[in-house]
């Protein structure tokens, strides 16, 4: 009995020590979020980086709103990241009911073309899709950011093995009743497709949120830049401010965590089926 | 007769079929074409040509041949990003294989609170790479006060440079990876665990296996499967280094942690030049895919 005893506690010390090392960051840059510059770099070198103490305020908060101009770029990623996943996920749902569940000419095609695209990393074609987009005049617009992004092989993916799971009399029955088949999809399968349609949207954000390559590419005006792009032009800047970086870092973090607590189950699933095999 | 009718009405469900598979896939096979299909075959058309980024009237596209790709072999830059982005890589896949298997088994137990735990070795996945990468960058502080350096410190170890010093910048850029990705690698290693029927870890007890034995003669041989998709995935996602590099080294110090990507898009997008960043995204594009049938074939099942 006293052993089982100690070999629990021990596997509770191994898993607090664990849960320090992944979640510090975390809470180094929160809780530095409201020192200011000089107590920051004084803190850096002992476990007094870790405690909130001293002169707290929320100035360095005050001042991402005032003099950084935080709601703009949060409002920009925002916009984008919920167009996406309201667009996108919709997009890629009708695409995967299509090859799960219709049977029509050029089928086999159409599928092959998808999944070989899968493979193709975006980042090498990512160059040319600029000229694409600078063609379409949609370079510097909201549009440029997100609509290269809607459609993605791997989210058409997902939804294809999810419908041709779907139990087909469900179509028949709707058939022999006179529906239609895009009917079908609207009436009877997207409902029945909550589950899939969460992991897809929360890929679709994550992506949208925290990309920096696209909009780095695609942008010239600053009233256009992203979360991402900001930080990185605040944290590269001649003089660091520390405290305003971690305070950015904060809030840029704050709506990503909060669909995390709310969808654990959904997130979990969704970033790990970013693969082939599904 | 009744065989006519029925391909009748086979044939008019077949129309009706094609008629909602155009109208419901008609935007994604837009989309796809206009922004996948059509610079993947302009990727490798412009290979071939001195396209420029930003054509004026004195720069006609002209073909060049194979130029760009010899270019590509014999250029010192495009030879030390593939250099970086292998030793990132072979730096990054083993230690998150490994470290994701052994935390695995280690959350693969019934306790009170797992659920919790489980969720905050998951957490550094949620966060935007570019904000680790700021709070990071601040870690990785050189000088003896920097937040590392003083915690080392206390086992005596000499301050390091950390990310200014071209030896430790990308080992360095590889831990704070492994380090976001590991908690969600072993939540998809334990879902692997988590098919495994417990009763042939009882027929293992019968048979006198020990909990080592248990581990390699049992748990290893029948992850295979998820363990050959964890190397696939991380493999694919480390050749991709990029947004590590742009926003903490910039390739520096000494191009010491210039990766592919980055060097992709300095050629296409600060050089202007489209036609040899083409060549090096066809080069890219054909490495991934080698790579991933590869593995995919030594290392998979057979299915």
């Amino acid at each position: 009995m006293g052993d089982k005893t100690v070999k629990k506690f021990l596997f509770y010390v191994l898993y607090t020590a664990l849960a320090v090392l992944f979640i510090f960051p975390l809470v180094y840059m929160v809780v530095s979020s409201f020192k200011n510059d000089d107590q920051i770099v004084r803190d850096m070198s002992s476990i007094a980086a870790f405690i909130p103490y001293g002169e707290l305020s929320v100035q360095n908060y005050r001042d991402v709103f005032q003099k950084l101009n935080f709601l703009k770029y949060f409002t920009n990623s925002m916009t984008i990241s919920l167009c996406s996943v309201a667009i996108g996920t919709l997009v890629n749902a009708m695409m995967g009911y299509v090859l799960g569940m219709l049977q029509f000419k050029g089928k086999n095609l159409l599928f092959a073309v998808i999944l070989a695209f899968m493979i193709v990393p975006n980042e090498s074609i990512i160059i040319n899709r600029f000229l694409v987009v600078n063609n379409l005049k949609m370079v510097n617009t909201l549009p440029g950011l997100m609509v290269p992004w809607l459609a993605m092989p791997m989210y058409i993916y997902l939804f294809y093995n999810h419908f041709r799971r779907m139990p087909y009399e469900l179509v028949d029955a709707a058939v022999v009743d006179g529906e239609s088949y895009v009917g079908i999809f609207w009436k009877i399968m997207l409902p029945l497709s909550k589950p899939i349609c969460a992991t897809v949207a929360i890929m679709i954000y994550i992506h949208a949120w925290g990309d920096l390559l696209w909009p780095t590419m695609v942008t010239r005006d600053d009233s256009l830049r992203t979360l991402p792009q900001a930080l990185r032009s605040l944290f590269q800047s001649d003089q660091t401010l520390w405290g305003q970086v971690f305070a950015f870092g904060t809030l840029a973090t704050i709506p990503v965590f909060l669909l995390f607590l709310t969808f654990q189950k959904q997130f979990v699933e969704s970033l790990a089926s970013t693969g082939i095999k599904g | 007769m009744a065989k006519r009718v029925t391909t009748k009405k086979g044939s008019k469900s077949i129309r009706s079929q094609g008629f909602a598979a155009l109208v419901l896939g008609a935007p994604a096979l837009v989309l796809i074409t206009v922004f996948m299909l059509l610079p993947f075959v302009m990727s490798i058309g412009y290979s071939f040509t001195d396209k420029m980024l930003v054509s004026g009237k004195n720069n006609t596209v002209n073909f060049v041949g194979l130029s760009n790709y010899i270019k590509l072999f014999t250029s010192e830059a495009f030879r030390q990003a593939c250099i970086n982005t292998v030793f990132y890589t072979v730096m990054v896949v083993p230690s998150i294989l490994i470290l994701a298997v052994l935390l695995a088994v280690l959350i693969n137990r019934k306790a009170k609170g797992i659920a919790l735990f489980r969720m905050i070795y998951f957490s550094p996945q949620v966060i935007t790479m570019t904000v680790v990468a700021v709070v990071w960058a601040f870690i990785y502080s050189p000088g003896e006060n920097g937040l590392l350096n003083s915690f080392l410190g206390l086992f005596g170890i000499e301050p390091q440079l950390w990310l200014k010093s071209s030896s430790q910048a990308m080992p360095s850029i590889a831990f704070m990876s492994v380090w976001q990705a590991l908690g969600m690698q072993a939540v998809i290693v334990l879902g692997g665990l988590q098919y495994i029927s417990p009763d042939l870890y009882e027929a293992g007890k019968v048979d006198g296996c020990n909990s080592i034995q248990e581990f390699f003669y049992i748990t290893l041989p029948l992850l295979r499967n998820t363990i050959t998709y964890v190397i696939v995935t991380n493999t694919i996602s480390s050749l991709r280094l990029f947004t590590q590099v742009y926003v903490l080294t910039n390739g520096g110090p000494m191009g010491a942690t210039n990766s592919i990507v980055f060097q992709m898009y300095k050629t296409g997008f600060n050089n202007n030049q489209v036609g040899y960043a083409s060549a090096m995204a066809v080069v890219f594009c054909g490495t991934v895919l080698i790579i991933s049938i590869l593995q995919n074939k030594y290392l998979g099942g057979e299915d």
